[in-house]
């Protein structure tokens, strides 16, 4: 966690994953660019540089598309978090790769010029009131801005610096860099070319990422929507029942005004904390209680279930909510208390203690 | 309410795997490898070629020697010598530069050009390269055919595209089209000649030198056309093996 900063903290799943994303790297260049021509005539007959910005121009588009997959993925089935977990490595090399793709454009077409070459991208084109023709340049130079501002601001340490919801909001971004790119490509490549592989690269990546993405946020939203029940002695409301807790793991209740709150159940006792971590807003609850502290998902951010405070020498800290049980029920406050509050978990009576949660398979009840 | 799944946890820093978290993400591996080689190889070969231009080193470091014409851009006017007929040769210089600034002072004389052609079809420029390679000839030779009357073709609707000379005849490619567009308007600033690839021939050419309306350089408004399939109107003249396009009015062809 972020008590000091290195540039990249590796282990084991780092290595692998990396180590993938760079083979699949590998294999997508050397096919176009050494296998391609040996099959196809027309390749061989481009120019090399041309079919270098083809190929990794391409590749961007791909791996940016990859990329934003991963979030809904991740929350329809949770089996996808470890592709979570070392995403940034993901998003950096999509922005190198991309501004591989810049680097060969400008050194070819925008080169062996009286105008020099930035001045040329924005200059040598301004049919800006056509369609066909549009200088489709600027949105590959917009798109390529913000994976840049992504990529730098990527590590924990402008996490930190910058607090998670300035650091999300620019990271969301994404968006606008992912549509730029789609008008890049269409208004480019796509027209010129009337290229059909690219076109469901391109076409059919935006239609599944909107797809994966309606379902996840279809998900959440229903979940938001089926807000905790209030108990009739206010402010408390119901999350749920002490069964329906297996030990270690938690539920969530919705509170009031859409706030998440996720109720851990670990030793005999209960502990409400926010569902949402610290670090990236990771969904908490979706976690687990791993060797007495409550474990996010994502990246495995960790806290003690009585105070919501990472453990020393770690500063990170959730909010805390007060519970209790009513029969088997468990009713939460939402009002949250004061950051650092301690609370003991919430004993389980003796008698209810039996009640624990078959595992079931589903996530949304 | 919300409960997670009830499945094996992982975070990136545990050493173990839950065996369903392992089953996917293998699977996930090879769908990863599998989709980037099979991607890469169909986005590779979906390509068209770029044609048969070329470069053609024909001069072995020899020169061509002729009458400079500058408009509407530099033209070697090359007297048929017996064996060949006369020829009317676009001259452009290195990279996207054009030779107007040597061409100029040379207007009307007899000059000597050296370099290396691009070639395309009837498309031909001769790219000249270092300085000594543009200049007047040591000889001035009197007996040099006085330069021809252009012979007018009439005037003419042609659908095609409008590129630069250079990376069309086959420095680039591909030189035409959309990507190269920004590219071609370079070349064209630059001084390197434009010409127009016409999608039906004109006395068996399908490329023109193109030209303003009173035989000037091309009109400065046509660089927002380059790239783009466009209609354009005006009268064809031919210089020896030439032929130029001045332009009286053009428009996107819009396919209707």
């Amino acid at each position: 966690m972020s008590l000091s900063y290195k540039p990249v903290i590796w282990n084991r799943t780092k290595i692998i994953y990396d180590a993938v994303m760079l083979a699949g790297i590998f294999i997508y260049i050397l096919i176009f660019l050494r296998l391609g021509p040996v099959i196809s005539s027309a390749l061989r007959d481009t120019d090399l540089p041309i079919q270098r910005m083809r190929a990794f121009g391409s590749l961007a588009l791909l791996m940016l598309t990859i990329v934003l997959a991963i979030g809904p993925l991740a929350r329809i089935d949770a089996r996808f978090i470890p592709l979570l977990y070392n995403r940034r490595h993901f998003g950096v090399m999509t922005a190198i790769i991309a501004a591989t793709h810049a680097y060969y454009v400008l050194g070819w077409y925008f080169s062996f010029s009286p105008t020099p070459q930035l001045t040329a991208l924005f200059t040598s084109n301004t049919s800006f009131t056509s369609t066909a023709g549009f200088p489709f340049e600027l949105f590959g130079v917009f798109a390529l801005v913000i994976l840049a501002v992504l990529a730098v601001t990527s590590h924990d340490f402008w996490l930190s610096f910058l607090t998670p919801p300035v650091w999300k909001a620019i990271h969301m971004s994404v968006y606008f860099a992912y549509a730029a790119v789609i008008l890049h490509v269409a208004l480019g490549a796509l027209i010129d070319r009337r290229d059909l592989a690219l076109a469901f690269l391109s076409l059919g990546g935006l239609a599944t990422l909107c797809v994966l993405h309606l379902i996840a946020g279809r998900r959440e939203t229903s979940a938001d929507a089926a807000a905790s029940k209030k108990a009739p002695e206010a402010p408390w409301v119901i999350v749920g029942d002490l069964s329906e807790i297996a030990e270690g793991r938690a539920i969530i209740g919705a509170a009031p005004g859409g706030e998440r709150i996720a109720v851990f159940r670990s030793k005999g006792g209960l502990s409400a904390v926010s569902n949402i971590c610290s670090h990236q807003n990771g969904p908490i609850g979706e976690g687990k209680v791993v060797i007495g502290f409550i474990t996010c998902p994502w990246h495995g951010y960790q806290y003690r279930p009585e105070d919501g405070c990472s453990p020393p020498p770690f500063r990170e800290r959730i909010r805390k909510y007060r519970l209790r049980l009513e029969g088997s029920s468990v009713l939460v406050d939402p009002e949250p208390l004061p950051l650092g509050t301690k609370l003991e978990p919430l004993a389980i009576p003796a008698e209810l203690l039996p009640a624990v949660a078959a595992p079931k398979k589903e996530g949304t009840v | 309410m919300l409960k997670p799944l009830e499945r094996g946890f992982f975070v990136g820093y545990f050493k173990k795997v839950p065996a369903d978290v392992r089953v996917l993400m293998i699977g996930f591996i090879v769908f990863f490898i599998a989709a980037m080689a099979t991607t890469s190889a169909l986005l590779s070969l979906n390509t068209e070629s770029p044609g048969a231009g070329s470069y053609a080193d024909e001069l072995s470091g020899e020169h061509l020697v002729g009458t400079m014409e500058v408009k509407p851009y530099p033209i070697l006017r090359v007297p048929a010598d017996g064996t060949k007929p006369a020829r009317a040769v676009m001259l452009a210089g290195s990279g996207k530069f054009g030779v107007d600034d040597r061409a100029l002072p040379l207007a009307g004389k007899t000059a000597q050009a050296g370099g290396i052609f691009v070639k395309r079809g009837d498309l031909v420029m001769l790219l000249i390269g270092g300085e000594d390679d543009l200049k007047a000839a040591k000889l001035q030779i009197p007996a040099l055919p006085v330069t021809p009357v252009s012979e007018n073709l009439g005037s003419w609707r042609l659908t095609g595209e409008i590129c630069d000379g250079k990376c069309s005849a086959g420095a680039m490619k591909p030189g035409t089209g959309l990507a190269h567009k920004a590219c071609a308007n370079l070349c064209i600033s630059g001084g390197v000649p434009p010409v127009f690839v016409s999608t039906a021939p004109v006395d068996g050419h399908i490329f023109f030198l193109l030209a303003s309306k009173d035989g000037g350089p091309m009109p400065a408004a046509l660089l927002d056309m380059t790239g783009l399939p466009v209609v354009l109107e005006g009268n064809i003249e031919r210089r020896d093996d030439l032929l130029i396009f001045k332009i009286d009015s053009f428009r996107e062809e819009t396919g209707a």
